[in-house]
């Protein structure tokens, strides 16, 4: 009855400890939202966090409760005038922002704190709805670090050094890693979104263009950022077979060709002829093509192949793709081609490039009807010495054709693709244009080729009686470097180029940039490959190497099991290997051990025993032990009863030992 | 020592808790003035936060999955990690520590005491953020370094006169993130002594119904006769100095005990007037110190219980234990 004295309630009141982290925490994990969202957004943020940080030093008031009712309002209409929504991503994380910033100024508890950086744990993940790089990877783990450690602080119950509060954090994360391996790797995946659509990754949205117009590829041809990826299954491919087919384009009209998508897929590909198998991780392209290495062999299960040997995928590629092909050295036999679309790809508009014709004509006078000499008239007008190739091309007037045929005469793959289209359909031989990638580096270090947006590359496909489509590279006529090793070797010395094209004349920081782009496109290659690209299909092939299914939750649940008890044992081994012992502990357990031996012959220790009398009772009996039993005395006493230092200690655990054997031989 | 007091259950709700809480702590041994927290007595369960964090966490998943974002999974996975592994900083955070109550100064009624609780590590791990509850009160939060020990201080509300156990304590952690909280329920046994709040009695007061004739004298020697009064020898206590002949005299003088041991005080409930028992406990223990204060040899004679006559710190303890759990049931067991 008294005790009830004991329930009055006591009066202790928690200080804010952890304010200050969370104010350090806060822009960390914001900041990388600033890329992304509305000036306003950021300004919000801002202006919250400065007002709490005043508050902090100088211990204003907090603002009243209508204010910040008004302020949430305010904010949440905010969002909704400028998304119309307040729960896609872009404006579901604007709220996330808004809302930790007004939730600064509420805080007036240890809770709240805990609250706002819980907040601030999910802010990190919304982080990767825009931006999935690796350097965003790098930067989130130490938002994460950073939050855990003002968790620490606010549950610490006294101010820590940062010190502490850095290593303690970091020790977490680091013990954290083996599970979260194990759940990204167990877990099960599902393909495909349940609701809405992902937002575009914004990284890397230039890709080839699904209309072509002989300039368009000019912006592309000086950047140096990766469009794809390819590793291949044996040695790669010379660079003369490296045609990576996107697109093909049929219809011209007059200025450009456009893609043609509405074509009837291709008939099921007979068997390669000793196929090249690849894996390409394809860069965001925001289309629906995927590069196919010439000729096409295997089609990706995420695609579609049209009957121009066109790949497309089921939608938009607005992320990163992976996705494994095979490539044969010849183009598979292809179907008779019909009046129809003979005709198509013939047609040419009836004003078009008339100074083009004129030209064919006179070919057509020359050489007959012999396609082969047509042909080889045309490359070899390439070849000739008025035309040359160059990256920056003067800009063409009136008909483009003609323009660039018989007055500028300078340019790249697709003026060369383009004109040759003309003039080949203009002399009666079915043509096409193709667009794809064409060279790229091979990188050394991470056995793979890495295809820039500069390796953009448009070429041709003409459709020759009995030999079917067969490819024509005109810029090979001009430019047989530029096939054979890429721009770089075109531009290697040129001072005019992009730096990344060039080998020589170049400043060592340029150098020293390129090597490490270099060693990033390595690294984010690994990190695509090893963690972005794990999809349902990885999971399964992961599961299938121990027998496992993923889609059925008893593997699910022994996988779980089994590698979760494996970390547990590894910890406690760990732990146990890693405990401390002090010399008190270890005398003790000495003397256990010398009792329970002297028990055999009937002298296990008394309970009440000291050391020196259990030592005293055994001598009476057995004499023979005393040598050992002074030994061993000696060192329990000073283990156990002495302040050592560790030299001593060592010795004295020595002679311990030492004289617990021999008594153990002895009896 | 009191049988140990239990909570009075106020509500069902608490009634059931104690309920809960004796059977889950039955297999406990129960502690004597030490305990040390073994593994079979630490309990650890999710706190709100933790829960809050398993929400967030849930809903961090459900985006992951639904844009099929690896490295919302990764994130995910890697705090979910840190949450799982929490469980065991946490519960290693209170196990292998050692408790040992410290004897509880004793207070006067209207004052409160302080329990303390040296805790000790001897497993070589700091030690964060450990609170102890008693009832309603809580200690601050302490730490201890490896091989370390630290006091709980946790102040109690003032308590009525008497002998009062500790009911059950709880000591209990939450560090490092605050998601579980490990504990365990002790029952650290010490006694709370609360002595009467001293009331100085009036003449009057303590006037006697007049066929008790002693109580003249019993003024007389409070006031402490000259007679009794010699000059300092080495050794004597400062508390005996005789401030007033100090003053008078020049010299230093101090109270002899001996020379008015022969005409010990008797201060005896039966002649103190009235019928509160409060106020007459009071009155006696202002009479106890002062008669202690002065030096003097003193008894205390009390309904079934009569002590001394005598002197010193003992003596004085005795008297206002006596005082402090008069009326009491005496201890059972």
């Amino acid at each position: 009855m008294i005790a009830t004295l004991f329930t009055r309630p006591g009066a202790s009141r928690s200080q804010l400890f952890g304010l200050w982290p969370l104010l350090a925490v806060v822009p960390i994990a914001a900041l990388p939202h600033a890329w992304e969202q509305p000036l306003w957004v950021t300004g919000v943020v801002a202006a919250g966090w400065l007002w709490r940080s005043f508050i902090h030093a100088t211990h204003a008031r907090m603002p009243a409760l209508w204010l910040l009712v008004a302020l949430v309002l305010a904010g949440g209409t905010a969002t909704m005038s400028q998304f119309g929504t307040v729960t896609g991503q872009q404006a579901g994380t604007a709220l996330l922002l808004v809302m930790i910033a007004l939730k600064l100024l509420e805080i007036r508890s240890q809770r709240d704190i805990v609250v706002t950086l819980f907040l601030c744990y999910f802010l990190v993940a919304t982080t990767y709805f825009f931006n999935q790089s690796l350097l965003i990877a790098g930067y989130s783990l130490i938002s994460a670090w950073l939050i855990t450690a003002a968790l620490i602080q606010v549950h610490a119950g006294r101010p820590f050094p940062i010190t502490r509060l850095a290593r303690s954090a970091a020790l977490m994360i680091a013990h954290a890693l083996p599970i979260m391996l194990i759940l990204f790797l167990v877990f099960p995946r599902i393909p495909g979104p349940i609701w809405g659509t992902p937002q575009p990754d914004t990284v890397g949205q230039t890709g080839l263009s699904e209309r072509l117009e002989p300039g368009d590829i000019a912006q592309l041809l000086e950047n140096e950022n990766t469009a794809m990826r390819v590793r291949f299954d044996g040695p790669p491919p010379p660079p003369r077979q490296q045609y990576w087919r996107a697109l093909v384009l049929s219809d011209f009209d007059g200025r450009g060709w456009r893609v043609d998508w509405d074509r009837p897929e291709h008939a099921p590909l007979p068997g390669g002829d000793g196929s090249l198998s690849y894996e390409v991780m394809l860069e965001p392209t925001r289309s629906r093509y995927l590069p196919l290495l010439d000729y096409p062999d295997q089609v990706p299960d995420q695609a579609r192949l049209l009957d121009n040997l066109q790949a497309v995928a089921k939608q938009r590629l607005d992320g990163r793709v992976q996705y494994a092909g095979a490539a044969r050295s010849e183009p598979p036999p292809a179907a008779p081609i019909t009046a129809w679309e003979r005709d198509r790809y013939l047609r040419l508009p009836s004003r078009a490039a008339p100074r083009t014709r004129e030209l064919v004509a006179q070919w057509q006078m020359d050489h007959g009807d012999d396609e082969s000499a047509i042909v080889n008239a045309a490359l070899s007008l390439f070849a000739a010495d008025p035309f040359s190739y160059t990256l920056r091309p003067p800009p063409l007037s009136g008909d483009r054709t003609d323009a660039f045929l018989f007055d500028t005469r300078a340019g790249y793959c697709e003026h060369y693709a383009s004109s040759f289209a003309v003039l080949m359909r203009a002399a009666g031989i079915p043509t096409r244009v193709v667009t794809g990638y064409q060279g790229g580096q091979w990188m050394e270090t991470g056995n793979y080729l890495r295809l820039r947006h500069a390796d953009a590359h448009a070429w041709n496909e003409i459709w020759l009686e009995g030999r079917g489509w067969v490819r024509v590279d005109p810029t090979a006529a001009i430019a047989p470097e530029r096939i054979e090793t890429g721009l770089s070797g075109l531009f290697a010395d040129d001072a005019d180029a992009p730096a990344f094209l060039r080998r020589s004349g170049l400043s060592w920081t340029v150098h020293w940039r390129l090597q490490l782009t270099d060693w990033h496109d390595l690294l984010t290659y690994r990190w695509e490959y090893l963690v972005l690209a794990f999809d349902p299909e990885r999971q399964r092939e992961l599961f299938a190497r121990f027998g496992l299914d993923p889609t059925d939750w008893r593997s699910i649940l022994i996988a779980l099991v089994v590698s979760m008890g494996a970390i547990g044992a590894t910890a406690g081994l760990l732990a146990w290997l890693s405990r401390p012992r002090s010399g008190r502990d270890a005398a003790q357990r000495a003397l256990d051990r010398l009792s329970r031996r002297l028990a055999r012959i009937g002298l296990a220790r008394r309970p009440d025993e000291t050391a020196a009398g259990y030592a005293a009772r055994i001598r009476a009996q057995r004499p023979d032990l005393d040598p050992m039993l002074q030994d061993f005395t000696n060192a329990y006493v000073h283990l156990r009863y002495a302040a050592l230092g560790p030299s001593d200690a060592t010795r004295f655990q020595k002679q311990l030992n030492h004289s617990l054997r021999t008594a153990r031989t002895r009896i | 020592m009191n049988p140990r007091v239990r909570t009075l259950a106020v509500s069902r709700w608490q009634a059931l808790r104690e309920d809960l809480i004796r059977w889950v702590t039955r297999r406990h041994r129960a502690d004597g003035v030490q305990a040390a927290i073994t593994r079979d007595r630490v309990y650890i369960l999710p706190t709100r936060q933790g829960y809050l964090l398993l929400l967030i966490l849930l809903a961090m998943l459900l985006g992951s999955i639904n844009y099929s974002n690896n490295m919302a999974f990764l994130l995910t996975f890697l705090i979910a990690g840190i949450g799982h592994n929490a469980m065991w900083y946490t519960h290693r955070n209170l196990l292998g520590l050692r408790l040992k109550v410290l004897p509880i100064a004793p207070v006067f009624a209207g004052e409160s005491a302080t329990v303390r609780v040296r805790a000790e590590d001897d497993s070589g791990r700091d030690r964060e953020a450990l609170h102890m509850t008693i009832g309603a009160y809580q200690s601050g939060s302490a730490h201890l370094e490896a091989h370390g020990a630290s006091e709980l201080e946790i102040p109690l509300a003032p308590l009525p006169r008497g002998s009062h156990g500790l009911p059950r304590q709880r000591i209990a952690t939450r560090y490092p993130l605050g998601l579980l909280e490990a504990w365990t329920w002790l029952t650290l046994d010490s006694e709370v002594l609360v002595y009467p709040r001293p009331v100085a009695g009036t003449p009057v007061a303590l006037a006697p119904d007049a066929s008790h004739g002693e109580q003249a004298e019993v003024r007389a020697t409070l006031e402490g006769a000259p007679d009794e009064i010699r000059e300092y020898q080495p050794g004597d206590p400062p508390a005996r100095m005789a401030w007033k002949a100090v003053a008078r005299t020049g010299r230093l003088m101090v109270r002899d005990a001996s020379i008015g041991a022969g005409r010990p005080i008797w201060l005896d409930w039966e002649q103190l007037p009235g019928t509160d028992i409060e106020l007459r406990l009071s009155v006696l223990c202002h009479e106890v110190l002062e008669a202690n204060a002065a030096g003097h040899s003193y008894g205390l004679r009390i309904p079934g219980k009569s002590l001394g006559p005598g002197v010193g710190p003992e003596h004085l303890a005795n008297c206002l234990r006596a005082l402090a759990v008069f009326g009491q049931r005496p201890p059972v067991g």
